[in-house]
């Protein structure tokens, strides 16, 4: 029989449909699907420095020259961004309150992670890894520090199916002058745990899942990799810190080769397991601590940043856009048993 | 005399063809248009645009493919890309030209675009 599970964080019910119960060579051929032509142009790769905007940061070889050859990793901004830099745009009422809008000022920057086309994050040695986490935490820094930026989102496609245009392996950063509904439910739901617990959610629920064990995949002195309880997707992962912490840009030098470390062997297992499929990842952390409003100053406590990582296996459809109940046909503790045994290089 | 400066349209609509050379041309550039990549391909192994103007979606091969096999052939010339459709922006192969434009009955800005870039 199936069961319906309900996520603590946002409040969300799935359904793990044990009776559909797949194995990861099912997903093998929507994975597989993934991998398309070469790219005749790359303006990722080294060399093509001009085909993008000026870089706004890069970790570069002593020596080099900015916009040409010899980075190791590279931000650039969005050559045709949706949103713009500015300054904090006034809120427009119309419609006797019914219809709100904002300018469209935002920041959105591209991170390209290594100057090579093929080769893929989980691919990279752990010391060029920690070199894309500590431009998050350099991109993190600069942009907070800008209080019309309200929510700074890190993301990751990777492949086609995930949304992914190149496959020169990149990540994304977008600031947007508001704090996204799906964060604001997360950080109220977390406050709600907090001023009845006194204690953060997060900091529980990673105490009880290493105690249970059943849906944790890895863990290091830093950080922990686990299936959720009600996962929406199959094989879906979560990486948290171990300590306390609201703020990426927070994350101490020890920590960034921890971070390294689990995110390489997370991408690595779901690589070895499911046949490298297209996934998407993004952190979810505190609104800007520099736009402060009465929520961010709780958050501090209450709220517990991490990585959330999404294999692109299965399509949302008709119940799933139309309830926000998702059908899972893989429970996470099976899932997190195929993960724990997978074959690493 | 100085020497006009040399643009390829490539747009499927053989109406929106007519119009860009038209006015193009009034402009005092010198305009091929031609209504497939392809063509436009050959053109430019033989040719010497000093800018190129590209529809994306266009039947067999689209714009997004001609301007990476362009970057290949002449990586020097700049693209405009003028589109419909405001999808395409969020295609990072599309950072192969040096402008993305939303097509608009007005040429104001393509005009513009095509001073900045070639003068």
């Amino acid at each position: 029989m199936s069961e319906l599970r309900k996520d603590i964080i946002s409040g969300r019910w799935v359904i793990i449909a044990a009776e559909r119960s797949k194995r990861p060579d099912d997903f093998r051929p929507a994975a597989e699907e993934s991998k398309k032509a070469p790219e005749r142009f790359c303006p990722f790769c080294e060399g093509n420095e001009d085909k993008t905007p000026p870089e706004v940061y890069a970790v570069r070889k002593k020596g080099t020259k900015a916009n040409q050859p010899g980075w190791f990793v590279r931000v650039v901004p969005n050559k045709f961004p949706a949103l713009t830099r500015g300054p904090a745009p006034e809120e427009k009422i119309d419609g006797r309150g019914l219809f709100r809008s904002l300018e469209g000022i935002g920041v959105h920057e591209v991170i390209i992670e290594s100057p090579h086309h093929n080769h893929e994050l989980s691919d990279l040695p752990l010391a060029q890894i920690k070199k894309v986490i500590k431009t998050y935490r350099q991109r993190l820094c600069k942009i907070q520090a800008e209080p019309q930026y309200k929510y700074i989102h890190i993301f990751k496609n990777k492949g086609r199916e995930a949304g992914a245009s190149l496959s020169h392996p990149h990540s994304q950063l977008v600031a947007t002058p508001i704090v996204p509904k799906k964060l604001a439910e997360e950080l109220r739901s977390c406050q709600k745990f907090y001023d009845q617990s006194k204690e953060c959610v997060f900091c529980r629920l990673i105490k009880e899942e290493i105690r249970r064990g059943d849906r944790l995949i890895y863990q290091n002195d830093y950080f922990c990799v686990l299936t959720p309880f009600a996962p929406r997707f199959p094989f879906e992962m979560r990486v948290y810190p171990f300590r306390h912490e609201a703020w990426f840009a927070e994350i101490r030098e020890a920590e960034i080769l921890g971070l390294a470390e689990v995110l390489k062997q997370s991408l690595s297992r779901l690589k070895d397991v499911l046949a490298d499929p297209a996934y998407n990842f993004y952190l979810h952390q505190g609104p800007n601590p520099n736009a402060p409003t009465e929520q961010t100053l709780k958050v501090r406590r209450s709220f517990h940043w991490h990585l959330e990582i999404i294999p692109v296996l299965t399509r949302a459809a008709g119940f799933e856009w139309g309830t926000g109940f998702y059908i899972n046909p893989v429970s996470p503790e099976v899932a997190a048993n195929y993960l724990r045994s997978a074959e690493l290089k | 005399m100085k020497k006009k400066k040399k643009i390829l349209v490539v747009e499927d609509e053989a109406n929106l063809c007519l119009l860009y050379r038209e006015e193009l041309t009034k402009e005092g550039y010198e305009v091929t248009a031609v209504t497939n990549a392809q063509r436009a391909l050959d053109l430019i192994k033989k040719g010497d645009f000093d800018l190129i103007i590209t529809d994306i979606r266009m039947p067999a091969k689209d714009g997004v493919e001609l301007i990476g096999e362009v970057m290949q052939i002449r990586r020097d010339i700049p693209v405009i890309i003028n589109t419909a459709y405001e999808s395409y922006r969020y295609d990072f192969l599309t950072w192969a030209a040096d402008a993305y434009l939303i097509k608009s009955a007005s040429l104001k800005e393509l005009k513009a675009k095509i001073k900045e870039l070639i003068g």
